[in-house]
Order: structure tokens, then sequence, then C-alpha cells
């Protein structure tokens, strides 16, 4: 029986637009476990997004709760979410978000020194990261606009992961990448998640969801289906049939 | 032209915050501004105008002997001048005296006039300002009115040493005789009371003369001449005189202290206004770069460019200008009125388009060379270049607190980072708190010697203060010695007397005489070389001697009753009696040039002596031989106090003035600062940092400039003060302050500083909270 991480009871989001109230996400129940590599799929304007920012509490939802273990997070204030997030939560960002004024070791640090104060104990592991990534030490003291994209999402990843979070969520990861990049960045994703680390992914693109054990397809606010994959295996042939197959019922 | 003006509206849209801020800058320092210039411009000129208006004369003597026999000398003396043009020359009372007046006492020499002739005098006629249904009684002059001055009520008046009582019957205004700081101050009688006091003998009767001059700047020269003339037909008479020069400058130190100090907060603040105006439009071009790329690859040159921040700003300027100058109209009044319970001379606030055309030229000017010069970097930009690299927002050169390297405080690091990155932003903050910390100064300086004790204010200023003066005649000056001797309640007793004597070549000195220098009480006069100890020796105004290019070891030639004799300058003075025209000589050195006809004595006594009383014995003991006795600090205690009021007023307007201005640069920086760093924020925010780290760790970024310039500006104006207020003072004969520096209150004061200052970033960081991570992944 695998351990709850994030629940979800009737969690629905709205926003006002234009003085028109748009219901994003509708009464959702989800159930998020720890060890998964859960995508969430869909068409643009599902609510991929809107659910991602709710489950990871960048963002409130309208109704419903959402609880992370026995802690309703939807509750939390801004400050109560900015703690919950630097504790549990790791995030890489489509468009990376590295802070331009730092180096990358920097952008990292800034991360791992909100939550631990064992200096020593922090550079290690972020050396670690950064050797897992495959970025030199060379690199690291560089600024974000010096390096390629692709380096820069996997500083990304390891800003992501400095303080081993229980979820790591990943908005479009590969959006903003070349083809090769980005699979490189899902293979740093695959083995993170083979490592033990539970994954949350938001993407469209079928490769990129292909890596996940849990698929869930979102149309029009509601989860409109789910596909159970085998842990990923390069070179897998049935496993994207059979996601294929998923998506083309779900009207991909 | 067209182009620019949409482009300025435009620009003007997009930054409402920062135009509301530049826009209070230049309001603030309009409005200083304008009221220095209209101090400047029109304050003095108004006594010129009253002067004319009057028709007052530009020398004023009043001699004392029976008038139409004085009259017949001085007619033909006067008439022989061919810089003469008109004079009055009228019956009077002539005696020193003193009233009660704000706690203390004012003395002076009065000159009392009978009202039918102090009203219809061809040359020094006074004009009633208040008046009322009393018969009988005093006409006071205007400076004097006050709660317990007032019409209906009565005021005593010691006449050399006998008090009579008065009705009050109105005021008047008299430019040259209306105030104790004219060196002669007339009071108006009525008929009866005048006549009364001829009766009781009190006040010796004299000839009042007021003479108008072709030349005006001749007045010195003929006031000596005057007083030699007298002085060589009636060598022991008693005169009390004064000149245009000298009256039209005493009436008005406190409006020239005022003025300054406005004059000064004003260029502070226009410089802070430029400061954030050059900070902001270098900050707007690199973050507008490619949109000025776009601009220039669809045709507009940089000119135009340009040219549409000139219209911005200066568009601004003039509003705000305008604004503020029509503000200083509504704050003149209350200015005015502490002006005027200083000058004694009414004035009519009115409109005046030459302080304000001024006003808006030199902030017009300022501002557009300021936005010339921050906006030439719009001519070199490239349209491709822009466009497709934008700006560097960060420079690579090295990285600034490297958080792995430093065992500080996360917040505090990250704090440094934006520090160490903000070099515009440092320098508006430095600038800021450097011209704060001044006035910091400034404020301790003031509030050490003259707010909370006026002491060394005084002993600046006045110069010698002990805590009687007793004058008379010169034959009762032994009969005085030996009695004040006798008397256990006096401590010390020295000569000090002062009389008029004229250099050579230059013009009318104030000579202050004493047996031993070593006597006097404030030894700080002298502030080069030495007292005078010999009789060939003199110590000169230290302004009058840098005016007339003499140094120490110089000899100068004095002249006074018909005598000459030169004496070396032995050292140089600083007093301000007579507005840096003074000097000091041994009695034995005054005996070569005259006679002293009565003498001055100051007097300290034991502390539980009661000086009215001690007076009183003095006077029934030498009878009819003292002139006048002073109690010497009830007389400042009279004239400092509106002083004391109109320096509070002044500090704490300052001082709440630079409060605003710090807050609005600190606005305007913070939001800069903000909207830099609006997308890190959202990242650190998404990464977990809570407001409140974000609004410290905004806080804390301003704090190393904030402490560093604070401490350097405290420091550097510790040690400028005292220079820069001579400099302020140098009007009345200043030539080097010696004030006390408050070490205490200035480094509380500097603390305060500080703690406002991260208090108020604190305060407009709270729009971090706006700030959602949200917003920054659905890329708002």
């Amino acid at each position: 029986m695998k351990k709850v991480l994030l629940r979800t009871t009737n969690l629905s989001k709205s926003f006002s637009n234009g003085g028109v109230l748009q219901h994003v996400l509708k009464n959702i129940d989800l159930e998020l476990y720890e060890g998964d590599f859960t995508v969430i799929m869909g068409a643009s304007g599902a609510g991929k997004s809107t659910l991602l920012y709710a489950l990871s509490g960048m963002d409130t939802p309208t109704l419903g709760t959402i609880a992370f273990g026995d802690q309703v997070i939807s509750d939390l204030n801004s400050d109560e979410l900015a703690v919950f997030r630097r504790r549990h939560c790791g995030f890489v960002f489509q468009q990376i978000y590295l802070i331009e004024g730092m180096s990358l070791m920097d952008n990292v640090l800034s991360a791992g020194l909100l939550v631990q104060k064992d200096r020593k104990a922090l550079l290690r592991r972020a050396a670690e990261l950064f050797a897992a990534v495959g970025l030199s030490e060379e690199t690291q003291k560089k600024f974000p606009t010096q390096i390629s994209g692709g380096e820069a999402q996997r500083a990304g990843i390891v800003r992501a992961l400095i303080n081993s979070p229980q979820i790591l969520f990943a908005d479009e990861p590969t959006g903003a990448l070349n083809s090769q990049t980005g699979l490189d960045v899902l293979k740093l994703l695959t083995e993170f998640h083979e490592q033990g680390q539970s994954v949350v992914m938001v993407t469209h693109d079928m490769r990129s969801a292909c890596r996940g054990n849990r698929i869930l397809y979102l149309k029009d606010g509601v989860i409109l289906g789910e596909c159970k994959l085998e842990p990923y295996r390069h070179g897998d042939p049935g496993r994207q049939e059979k996601l294929a197959a998923f998506l083309t019922e779900m009207g991909w | 032209m067209e182009k620019s003006i949409l482009l300025a509206r435009s620009n003007l849209q997009k930054a409402k915050g920062q135009a509301a801020g530049i826009v209070v800058l230049i309001l603030l320092a309009a409005l200083m501004l304008n009221l220095w210039l209209m101090l400047s411009f029109d304050y003095k000129k108004n006594f010129d105008r009253c002067h004319e208006r009057l028709q007052d004369g530009h020398v004023t003597i009043a001699v004392d002997g029976e008038p139409t026999e004085m009259k017949e000398f001085l007619e033909p003396l006067l008439r022989r001048d061919a810089r003469t043009t008109a004079y009055s020359v009228d019956a009077s009372m002539h005696m020193v005296g003193l009233f009660e007046y704000n706690g203390g006492e004012i003395n002076s020499e009065f000159i009392f006039l009978e009202k039918e002739t102090a009203l219809s005098r061809t040359v020094g006629r006074v004009e009633i300002v208040e008046d009322s249904d009393f018969t009988s009684g005093i006409y006071m002059p205007v400076l004097y009115r006050s709660e317990e001055v007032a019409v209906g009520r009565t005021i005593e008046i010691s006449i050399g040493s006998h008090p009579m009582t008065f009705t009050v019957c109105g005021f008047f205004n008299s430019p040259m005789a209306g105030s104790h700081n004219c060196s002669m101050c007339e009071l108006i009688l009525t008929t009866d009371q005048y006549e009364k006091l001829k009766e009781t003998d009190y006040a010796p009767e004299a000839a009042l003369c007021s003479v108008r001059l072709q030349d005006k700047e001749q007045s010195e020269d003929y006031e000596v001449m005057l007083k030699n003339e007298v002085s060589f037909q009636y060598p022991n008479t008693r005169m009390a005189s004064n000149s245009y020069a000298l009256v039209s400058q005493s009436r008005y130190i406190s409006q020239m202290i005022c003025a300054g100090i406005m004059s000064a907060t004003a260029f502070f603040v226009l410089l802070i206004a430029l400061v954030v105006i050059v900070s902001n439009i270098i900050n707007d071009i690199q973050e507008n770069i490619k949109n000025l790329g776009a601009l220039k690859a669809v045709g507009y040159t940089g000119c135009q460019l340009v040219n549409a921040l000139l219209l911005q700003f200066l568009g601004l300027t003039l509003a705000a200008a305008v604004a503020g100058a029509g503000l200083s109209y509504l704050l003149f009044p209350y200015v005015n009125e502490m002006m005027v319970s200083q000058t004694g001379i009414p004035y009519e606030v009115r409109f005046l388009p030459a302080p304000l055309l001024l006003t808006i030229a030199v902030l017009s000017g300022a501002v557009a060379v300021a936005v010339r010069l921050a906006a030439r970097r719009i001519h070199r930009i490239e349209p491709i270049v822009a466009l497709r690299q934008g700006v560097a927002t960060h420079n690579f050169r090295r990285n600034h607190v490297p958080l792995a390297e430093n065992q500080a405080p996360l917040t505090l690091l990250l704090a440094l980072k934006t520090t160490c990155s903000g070099l515009k932003q440092n320098l508006t903050v430095g600038i800021t708190m450097l011209v704060l910390s001044l006035v910091i100064v400034f404020s301790g300086l003031m509030k050490e010697n003259i707010i909370t004790d006026m002491t060394p204010f005084l002993a600046m200023i006045v110069g010698e203060t002990a805590d009687s003066c007793i004058n008379v005649n010169a034959a009762a000056e032994e009969a005085l010695l030996e009695k004040i001797h006798a008397d256990k309640r006096v401590e010390k007793a020295y000569l000090y007397h002062s009389a008029e004597v004229r250099h050579i070549g230059g013009v009318c000195l104030l000579a202050t005489m004493c047996d031993d220098f070593s006597q006097v009480n404030n030894q700080g006069v002298i502030i080069e070389g030495r007292y005078p100890c010999f009789e060939n020796e003199i110590a000169l105004a230290a302004k009058y001697a840098e005016e007339q290019g003499l140094k120490i070891g110089d000899e100068i030639t004095l002249t006074a009753d018909g005598r000459e004799a030169a004496y070396l300058i032995a050292g140089l003075t600083q007093i301000s009696n007579n507005l840096g025209k003074d000097c000091l000589l041994t009695r034995k050195g005054y005996e070569r040039l005259g006679e002293l006809a009565n003498t001055s004595y100051y007097l300290n006594l034991t502390e539980d002596t009661d000086i009215e009383a001690f007076h009183q014995e003095i006077k029934e003991s030498l009878a009819d031989e003292v002139n006048m006795t002073i109690n010497i600090l009830s007389t400042i205690e009279g004239s400092s106090s509106v002083y004391v009021s109109l320096m509070t007023a002044i500090v704490a307007a300052v001082l709440a003035l630079s409060g605003i201005v710090a807050a609005f640069v600190l606005y305007l920086l913070v939001r800069a600062l903000l909207n830099r760093k609006k997308r890190d924020y959202g990242i650190l925010k998404a990464l977990g940092f809570t407001t409140r780290q974000l609004v410290l760790q905004t806080a804390l970024s301003f704090m190393p400039t904030i402490l560093a310039s604070t401490a350097i500006g405290l420091v550097g104006c510790s040690f400028i003060i005292n220079p820069l207020t001579a400099l302020f003072l140098r009007g009345i004969g200043i030539v080097k302050c010696t004030f006390r520096l408050p070490i205490g209150f200035i480094a509380l004061a500097g603390i305060g500083m500080a703690a406002f200052a991260f208090a108020t970033v604190c305060v407009l960081s709270l729009k971090i909270r706006r700030i959602a991570p949200r917003a920054l992944l659905a890329g708002e």
C-alpha cells in the first residue's frame, strides 16, 4: 500500500475574467502517492498548471481542500504556504527562473540555506547534485545568462532537489529546450525518480509523459481518466503504445 | 515635437508613482526657493520702501542740550554739506532707560518725542499703526507689541534710574528708531505726558536731528562728520546716533539667517531631486532599452527620445514649481509673522513675479541639464543591438558576496548582494543621507547652543556678558569704584565701555575699552593674536580687518574728538554688536583720542544677589551720577527669547522637511528596486521565502549605505558645521564659530535617522506582499 502524499477533496478553482467567472478546476478528488512519477496531461487550457500550482501550495483553491499528510495546506496563509513549499516541495519551471544576478551555486544555495543550517552538509549535497547533473565546478560559478538553456535547466533541477523535497513539481520542464537537451533533462528526472523521488510533472508532450508511471488526463477542469504504467524502461515499445491508446481514448 | 509630446505622455502614464515622488521633491524645493527669494528680494526692500514713505533720515543724531540752541548750531552745519538733501531738527528728550519685555528687559537710548512733533517731522516722521481713544500715555514701537505691551495696559519705563508709568495708547513704526537695534529707540508721548516728563527732569532735553542724503552710501561718513563737529563744539555733550548703513543691516539679522537656512535647504532638496531624476532616467533606459531600440528602429531620432524625456520632466517641474511657489504664499504669512517679530517693520505679503520666475527658471534649468546629461546614452543606442541584446542587468565581473563562502544569515547575505549590485541606488541613498546628516548636525548645533542653552551663542554674538552694567558720569567713577570694591556681593568689576571712533581711510568703529582685558569673562572674543595690552595696541574685528586687507602687526590710525592716533593691530576679534565693525582698546589707548564723559562698569555679582535691589542701592548712594544700570541677563533674556522661538521653529521645520524628503527618496528607490526585482522576488517566493524575509532583505539592502553615509555624514558635518555656520553669520561679523557639538544628540539622532530609514523602507517594501509566485508562473 503506497503512502498518500497529497490528497485533494472537491478541489475547485475559479477565476474572474472580465467579470465572467471561469471554473478552471471542478471538484477534483485526487490522491498523489509517495514514490510515484505522476504526469498531468491535457490540452492547453485544461487546467494542468492550475492544478499543479494548487497542489504545490503556490496558489489556493476557491473551494475544497488539499491535505499534505495530516496537514490541510489549503487553509494556510501565504507565508505558511511559503514555509510548506520550502520544506516539502521542489520546483522545476518551464522558464527555468534562475536569478540572473546570482551564480548557479548561489541560486542553489539561496534555496538550500532556507532550510538547512549545516552549511558543510549543504555544500556537499550541492556538489553531489551538480556532479549528478553534469555541471562542472567552473560552470557552477557562472551566471545564468552565461550558460546554455540545458545547463540552466539542470541547475534548476539541482536547486529543486537541494532540500531533498518529498515532492518534485515540474511544470513543462522541457518546454523551453531543444530536443536533445529536453531528453537529457527527462533522463535526469527519471534517474532521480528511480532513486525514490516523488515527481509530479505537467506536460503536453507524449515523449515526456512516457517517463511517468501514473498518467492523469485533465479536460475542462476535471480528471477525465488515469493510466497506470510500469516503471520507465528505455526502449519499451509496449509502454508507449499503452499511453498512446489511453490518450486516444481521452480524445488527445 | 508632436511625437515627443506623445512619448512624454506615454512615459508619464507608465510611471505615475515615480512622477508623484519627483513632483513632491520639486514642489518642496520650489517652496523653499521661492520663500528664500521673497525674503531676499523684497524683505529688505520693504525697509527701503518704508524708509522712503516716511521720508526717514539716513543719519539720525540726538544731541543733549537746549533744543533751539542745538538747532541753531546744527542747521548751518547741515546746510553747508552738499550731501544733505533735507533735514529736520526737533525738540526731544534723551535718556538711557529700560522696560520689561518678553520676560526680560529692553534697554536703549530712549528718545522721547511729543506725538504731534513725531507725526509732523519733515524728515524722520513716524506712522501710527495702532491707535486708541486713550488721550494720555505713550506710543511704543510696533516691535514691542505683545501680550504684556498692549493698548490700554500700563508700562513702567525706567528713565535713567527713575521709573515712570504710562498707559499704552498705541504703536508706531519708525524704520530708523523703532528698535533697540537702532542704537536709539524713539518713544512717543502724548502732549501732557511729554510735559510731565519734562517737568521731572529725568530726561535731559535734546535736539533730534534726522538728515536725508543724496547718497545713502555716505551715511556712515556723514554720521562721523556730524559727531565730530558736535564733539568739537560741545566736548562733553551726550549723543546718540545711527546711520542707514547700520540700521538697515542690524534690523535684518534674523531675516538674513532665516533666508540663508532656507536657501541651503532649497538647494539640498533640489540636489536630491536631481539625483533621483538622473537615477530614474538611467534605470528607465536600462529597463526599456528594447523599447527604445524599437522606437529608433521605426524612425525616432535620439533627439526626439531625449526631448520626450525633457518634456516629461520639465512638465512635471513646471507644474510642481508653480504649485510649490503657490504654496509658499500660504506659508509666507507665518514666516512673515516670525520675521516681523524680529524686524519690527510691518510687511504686507504680496505677489512677487521676479522670485516666481527665478524659481521656475532655476528649477527648470537644473532639471533640463540633469535630464540631458542622464539621457546622453540614448543617442548611442543602436536599434539592432538594443533589440537583439536588450540590456545586461548584471555585470559579470564579480559574484558579490558568494553564499558558499560567507557564514552570515541568508537574508543578510542576499541583502548584501543587492547592495553591491546597486551603485546608483547607493549613490542616491548616500547623497540623501549625507544631506540629512548635515541637517541633523545643524539641528544639534542649534539645539545645544541656542535652544537649550543660549550661552555659547551669546558669547559669540553678544561678546561680553556679566550680571550687571552700571554707567556713571566720569566725575563719579572713583566713588562708584570705592563703593563696589567695598561691597561683598561684587565678585569682579571692570571697565567695559564703548565709544565710537573712526578709522582714517575706513569707517566708523565701535571701540570697546577695558583697563585690563584679562579680566573680561568671555576670553573667546579674540580669535587670533591677543587682547591689546598697551596704549598703542588695538584688537580689530576680523571681518573688518579682512575687508580692509589688514592683519596682525599692521598699523591703523583712528580719530575721535578731533584727535588722531596710530595703533598696532595685536589681535583679531569677532563681536557682532556693530556688525563686525568693532575694535578693542585699552582705556589709556582710547584716552589718546578723547576723554570719557561717562564710564560703564561690568560687574559679576554673587549668585544670591538681588540685582535690581543692588542697582537701587547704587542709584541711591550716587544720586544723579548714575546714568544707567542694566540687569544684563534679564536684558539678554528679553531679546533672546524671540531668537529661541525663531530657531526652534526653523529647526523643527527643517527636520520635518528633511524627513519628508528622505521618505520620498526612499519611496522612489524602493519602488524602482521592487520593479527591477519583481521577477527575482517571485522566484524566491516560489522557492519558499516569506514576505517578511523579503521585506527584511530589501530593508537590509539599504542599510550598509545608509549606515556608512550617515556615519561619514555625521562625522564629516561635525567638522564642517562650525565653518559653515560662520559662513552664514558672516554678515554680522562672525568669521569663526566655536559652537559646542552635542555628540550624544548627534549620535542618537544618527541612530534615529538610520532606524527611521529602515522602518520607512520596511513599510514601503510591504508591497512585496502583492508579488505572488503564481503570477510569475502564469507569466503575469
